[in-house]
């Protein structure tokens, strides 16, 4: 009795209910296969992006690797390309391999400044310092290491008198690896400070010796050098603690007496 | 090739692929947090073991072992790992033998292995930008933890064990259903490469 209205009514509601679900998995069918294309193309990107980052970086490095421009050797510098600092006659010759962007080369220049100052001073030691180029990668493309190394090639060059103090403000001053290092200008007024006369400062951007900081950071690798700070002393790599002051001035007058 | 792509969509759903994945995962996860925590020990006891800095100064120089962000929580956070990571591959192993986990456990662990994301990815930012430096070892950790974690979410939603509101189930489901999940995984570890590739590509590639 009556029941043909109402059931038809619930199955018209149920009718439109499928036919809602339905619509709505289509519609989230459509966004998804929307979504996925969208998704590819980002992938493709990306990937096309990578790609042209890695060769891109690939080439940049063979790129720094051509000396295109003329090898300038320092006044004074040693075949093996150190900047020698001290009496030719010193009894004890200590070699450091550094780059001005190498966080514990500063760690070793800032512990051991007084007593090398000492021992060059009185004569006991001659340094040689092989200014490297090989953290230019981690300035963000300013080649921090070489500008500096190359500052103090020049400083060697024209005013070898002023190179400790110089090194040592740089080290005094060191940025973060990682960083864009020190501004030319910055450099420049540490130079000015070091007593480097303002002629010598001036051609510190003209990137003289880059070329020769090239080849003695190859030669030093080359020679069996696996990372920096490397010392060497009367040519004997010192294996004691470089980040304290002491062992290596110890080290420094056993080499002495022997 | 209709047929390839349906036949392999219906392997990524299957309950073997996701817990096998996430065994394999864990297992690489495992491996390297154990290589992290006995490199932990031997700084520990021999400062200068790793202290001069390599030729390749973005990969290594100790920076990364050495910064306080190693040791989050007072010890070497590789430690973590060597905690968490085995109870994952217990859950993969017990799942791939037929064993069906509580709502609330899966649940659960979801929220425990979500914390363990974010702070892989604190590690990763910090290494990247604030150290300097990065560490294969902390990476391989970054991408079999992404794994774990993509892979744990996609049971629990295919499985309904997330306590959410209905609709966004649905659509959750139909958005793996369509394989999304895998889109997005994909976009962002090519993301995270193209990153590492363009912050040092040129110490990597030299």
């Amino acid at each position: 009795m009556g029941g043909g209205p109402v059931g038809k009514q619930a199955r018209n509601t149920a009718r439109q209910q499928r036919l809602a679900r339905a619509a709505a998995e289509r519609r989230r069918a459509k966004r998804n296969r929307l979504l996925a294309t969208g998704g590819g193309l980002v992938i493709l990107g990306l990937l096309v992006a990578i790609v042209v980052t890695v060769v891109n970086a690939a080439g940049a490095t063979s790129r720094d690797g051509d000396a295109s421009k003329r090898l300038v050797i320092p006044a004074g510098a040693t075949p093996a390309g150190a900047i020698p600092i001290g009496a030719l006659t010193a009894p004890v010759k200590a070699e450091v391999y550094l780059d001005y962007m190498c966080p514990f080369c500063g760690r070793f220049d800032r512990a051991n400044v007084d007593e090398l100052d000492r021992l060059v001073s009185d004569g006991t030691l001659r340094l040689e310092l092989y200014v490297l180029s090989f953290l230019d990668k981690t300035s963000n493309g300013t080649r921090y290491s070489t500008r500096t190394a190359n500052a103090v090639a020049t400083v060697a060059d024209r005013a070898p008198d002023k190179v400790l103090a110089f090194s040592q403000a740089l080290f005094a001053e060191q940025p973060a690896e990682g960083s864009d290092g020190l501004s030319n200008d910055q450099i420049a007024k540490l130079a000015a400070g070091a007593g480097v006369p303002q002629e010598v400062i001036n051609t510190f951007t003209a990137g003289t010796f880059e070329p020769w900081i090239v080849e003695l950071t190859n030669t030093a690798f080359d020679s069996g050098i696996t990372g920096t700070p490397t010392v060497k002393i009367n040519g004997t790599v010192f294996k004691g603690d470089l980040y304290s002051a002491g062992p290596l001035t110890e080290a420094i007058m056993a080499a002495k007496d022997r | 090739v209709a047929e390839l792509l349906t036949r392999l969509r219906g392997v990524r759903h299957a309950t073997a692929w996701i817990y096998g994945t996430m065994l394999v995962s864990a297992g690489l996860s495992l491996i390297a947090s154990f290589v992290l925590s006995i490199d932990a020990v031997r700084l520990a006891a021999d400062p200068q073991t790793a202290l001069s800095c390599n030729i390749n100064s973005v990969v290594s120089c100790g920076a990364v072992a050495n910064s306080w962000q190693a040791s989050l929580l007072g010890f070497p956070n590789a430690f973590l790992g060597l905690v968490a990571e085995p109870v994952v591959i217990t859950i993969a192993v017990a799942s791939l033998g037929g064993v069906r986990f509580p709502r609330w456990f899966m649940f659960a662990a979801q929220v425990v292995y979500t914390i363990g994301v974010v702070f892989a990815y604190w590690l990763f930012y910090q290494s990247m930008f604030n150290i300097g430096a990065l560490c294969p070892w902390c990476l391989l950790v970054t991408v079999s933890t992404t794994l774990v974690f993509t892979t744990l979410t996609h049971v629990n939603i295919r499985d309904g064990n997330l306590p959410l509101p209905p609709r966004m189930q649905t659509a959750l489901k139909s958005a793996v259903a369509a394989d999304l999940d895998v889109i997005a995984v994909t976009i962002w570890l090519l993301a995270l490469t193209l990153a590492v590739v363009s912050k040092y590509g040129n110490t990597l590639f030299g």
